[in-house]
């Protein structure tokens, strides 16, 4: 797959989509002027929608990790698990608190990839794992504490 | 989508229709378990924040199948384009403040 924008171009207001899809609209205002959110869509030109397509399949996956996240915090306290209450209060609280932070930065990221594809850049790494990563870690150390000392 | 020379290989809009059905339905399971395991606490706010997830998910899944239209006008060699991060936004705002819900269910307990 070639990426057919490859094209770096830093300037603002510049809309070189025009050039690369003449053929989209009647309309003389560039789509990519009118998109939201503004920082993305006014850089660069339209990149091959199949990544911009990767790029929202991977921002809806970090959404289902979060909403994962929630039942999970959620669950540990509704069901009453036979875990140290203490404990299993501290893992679901850690849970939720990580939690607010994924769709937010999943947001975030989904953005700064979509201005690079878009700048024919390299794409920048996920910093969404990193709380998941660090909630779930914590949430199952305190999980495991809670259960053998129960 | 008549003219099959057209299609992507691969399936890119399909896929990306399948993910957000996926995100849709998981909100929706969300809604109903919530509704289902937080009422012996919340009584009948449970009903409420049910009824809530489930009508996100159903305003979510009309959306969506919006977007998976104009995403598959958007192919190469076809004239449409993608549509902005609007939907996306709002549902990272919306699984965020779930997550915030759930914290004050927690601080409740």
């Amino acid at each position: 797959m070639v990426n057919r924008t490859a094209t770096v171009t830093g300037g603002h207001n510049r809309h070189p989509s025009s050039q690369a899809r003449a053929h989209a609209s009647e309309d003389t205002t560039p789509v990519t002027a009118r998109r939201f959110p503004r920082q993305v869509y006014e850089v660069g030109a339209e990149p091959d929608p199949r990544f911009t397509l990767a790029n929202e399949r991977t921002f809806l996956a970090w959404i289902r990790t979060a909403l994962a996240l929630i039942a999970g915090g959620v669950a540990l306290e509704a069901l009453a698990l036979p875990i140290q209450p203490t404990l299993r209060r501290s893992a679901s609280i850690i849970l939720l608190l990580f939690d607010l932070a994924v769709p937010l930065l999943a947001w975030v990221i989904w953005g700064a990839v979509g201005r690079a594809l878009r700048q024919g850049r390299p794409l920048p790494g996920s910093k969404v794992a990193l709380p998941v990563a660090a909630g779930v870690s914590l949430a199952g150390v305190l999980i495991l504490l809670g259960t053998v000392l129960h | 989508m008549t003219d099959s020379a057209l299609l992507d290989r691969g399936l890119q809009p399909e896929r990306t229709a399948l993910a957000w059905r996926r995100t849709t339905l998981a909100l929706a399971v969300g809604a109903i378990v919530a509704l289902r395991l937080l009422s012996p606490v919340l009584g009948l706010r449970s009903i409420a924040i049910g009824l809530t997830g489930l009508a996100l998910a159903a305003v979510l899944w009309v959306l969506s199948a919006r977007r998976a239209h104009q995403a598959t006008n958007a192919l190469p060699h076809k004239s449409g384009h993608l549509a902005g991060g609007g939907l996306l936004l709002g549902l990272a705002l919306a699984v965020a403040t779930g997550a915030a819900l759930g914290l004050v269910y927690v601080a409740l307990t």
